[in-house]
């Protein structure tokens, strides 16, 4: 993967609510066809997977070890 | 700007605030009653104030605070999402709200038929809103030690509501039951099983998040509600088959355990990565060294005879557990809950056209800190009034009174800013509909 294709990468491990969904949210705005954002949180973001879900978009999480929980997106392909 | 933002998964706003707003007015209602009282009910745990003042703090304030944040906590924690969460509310709401007012008239009457009543509204109620939000988490996997926590909470406030009604019936005089011993079940399982596990369960969640500490040890959380729960299953069954010693021995090991929590969030708030405190982290600090105070307390009246002999001791132990750890701890996640609700509502009304107002702003960063010093004056004066009852009941009652009318204000003005720019964001979109 060159650096164009790299997705955007929000750390919102150490933000307090709802400013991780304000930024994500900031963010999908800008999201570009073929683009990926991926955000890194302290737990699963059950409200974000339905605005998600609502706004178009695919998601892929995966739980670490260490409690970080990343969420890739992008928009879904018709 | 945030055209996407949308939150269709959370509950209307109607849904968990009408429990926030009547929780105050039951705590108003106590200190009334407080005010009202001679010295001398505060003489034992058993009179007829005691037991009314009790009821209306746990089942007034505690239980409607508790099932509103449910309402908004289960979705957005857990992604648990309760079927028709606003007919749900506004019936579990119909059902305690005079199920709660008659224990208290019960209690002070020792009617029969309120007995009666109370019980079967209160049952009703609790059972609406087990059911509904056991559903919800049926089919959930323990992915955060929060959703075990949160079953096991709802599993307490179940026993502790059997236990309840199966006083309420004795109290009638319908059955011949051990009534002390009941008694005292009924209110461990009501602190422990239900409060302790509880809070518990969200603090695990909303210390990290909110107030920037590490987060809990895992071995921590969970094993915490489940040893609790075995503990307290234990010893209710040796309370209940009378073996006294055997059941103060284990009493003081569920003291110990449940003082666990307290004692891990003190030490995790000296990491916060906050450089100033805010409201909600102070609220959270009174309420776990109360917590730990009342822990101590119960340990020195079971163990230490002298101790033991001061008849004010339980009411002590009481005040430093509901209004110094719970009530300070609900009245700090208001101020988080609540405005966090009108940004999000706002914020979903607005459709990325109109952008909601910033979350501090929703309630006045003054009246917050009034709010809380008055809470806590109100908690040093109970305190006090347990050892100079005669001097300290009244003022105790009237701070006691104002803490809580303040806070009924504060949550009240959040209300009016929800509803002010609602109309502003009707108009804007009306304006631009019609220019369009």
């Amino acid at each position: 993967m060159t650096d164009k294709d790299a997705p955007r990468v929000i750390d919102a491990r150490g933000l307090e609510p709802p400013e991780p969904m304000v930024r994500t949210m900031d963010a999908l705005d800008h999201l570009g066809p073929g683009e990926e954002l991926l955000v890194l949180l302290p737990r699963e973001p059950f409200p974000l997977y339905r605005a998600l879900e609502l706004n178009g978009f695919s998601w892929l999480t995966t739980c670490h070890p260490d409690g970080t929980v990343e969420v890739l997106i992008r928009h879904q392909t018709r | 700007m945030q055209a996407l933002l949308s939150f269709q998964q959370a509950p209307p706003l109607a849904a968990p605030v009408r429990f926030f707003l009547t929780a105050p007015l039951f705590a108003i209602a106590g200190g009334l009653l407080l005010a009202w009282s001679e010295p001398a009910a505060l003489l034992s745990r058993w009179t007829p104030t005691a037991l009314a003042l009790t009821h209306l703090i746990t089942a007034g304030v505690m239980l409607q605070v508790m099932l509103g944040a449910l309402f908004q906590i289960l979705p957005v924690v857990a992604g648990a999402n309760i079927t028709r969460p606003l007919l749900v509310a506004r019936l579990a709401h119909a059902a305690l709200t005079p199920g709660t007012l008659l224990l208290a008239a019960a209690f002070l009457s020792y009617e029969p038929l309120a007995f009666k009543l109370a019980v079967s509204l209160l049952g009703a109620g609790v059972a609406l809103f087990v059911g509904a939000a056991g559903r919800a988490l049926h089919e959930l996997s323990a992915s955060s030690p929060t959703i075990p926590g949160l079953k096991l909470a709802l599993f307490g406030l179940g026993v502790t509501v059997c236990l309840g009604a199966l006083l309420g019936i004795a109290l009638t005089g319908s059955s011949a039951l051990p009534l002390q011993q009941l008694t005292a079940v009924h209110l461990a399982w009501g602190l422990i099983g239900w409060g302790i596990t509880l809070l518990a369960a969200v603090g695990f969640l909303v210390v990290p998040m909110f107030q920037m500490t590490p987060s809990y040890p895992e071995w921590f959380t969970r094993r915490f509600s489940w040893s609790l729960l075995v503990l307290l299953a234990v010893w209710s069954s040796v309370e209940l088959a009378g073996g006294a010693r055997a059941s103060t021995a284990f009493a003081g090991t569920l003291v110990l355990v449940a003082a666990a929590f307290p004692v891990l969030t003190l030490h995790l708030q000296r990491h916060s990565r906050r450089a100033r405190f805010d409201a909600n982290q102070r609220y959270w600090r009174v309420a776990m060294l109360s917590l730990l105070l009342a822990g101590a307390t119960c340990l020195a009246g079971n163990a230490w005879t002298e101790f033991g002999e001061w008849q004010a001791w339980p009411w002590l132990c009481g005040i430093l557990v509901l209004v110094g750890g719970f009530m300070s701890v609900m009245n700090g996640m208001l101020y988080k809950i609540v405005p966090f609700l009108v940004w999000m509502h706002l914020q979903n009304l607005g459709g990325g056209r109109v952008i909601a107002p910033n979350m501090n702003k929703v309630i006045s960063a003054w009246h917050i800190e009034r709010q809380l010093q008055t809470h806590c004056a109100s908690l040093f004066l109970l305190v006090a009034a347990t050892i100079w009852p005669e001097w300290m009941l009244r003022p105790a009652a009237i701070v006691f009174l104002l803490a809580n009318a303040w806070l009924l204000r504060n949550l009240l003005a959040a209300m009016r800013f929800f509803r002010q720019h609602r109309a502003r964001i009707a108009a804007l979109t009306t304006t631009a509909t019609s220019s369009a």
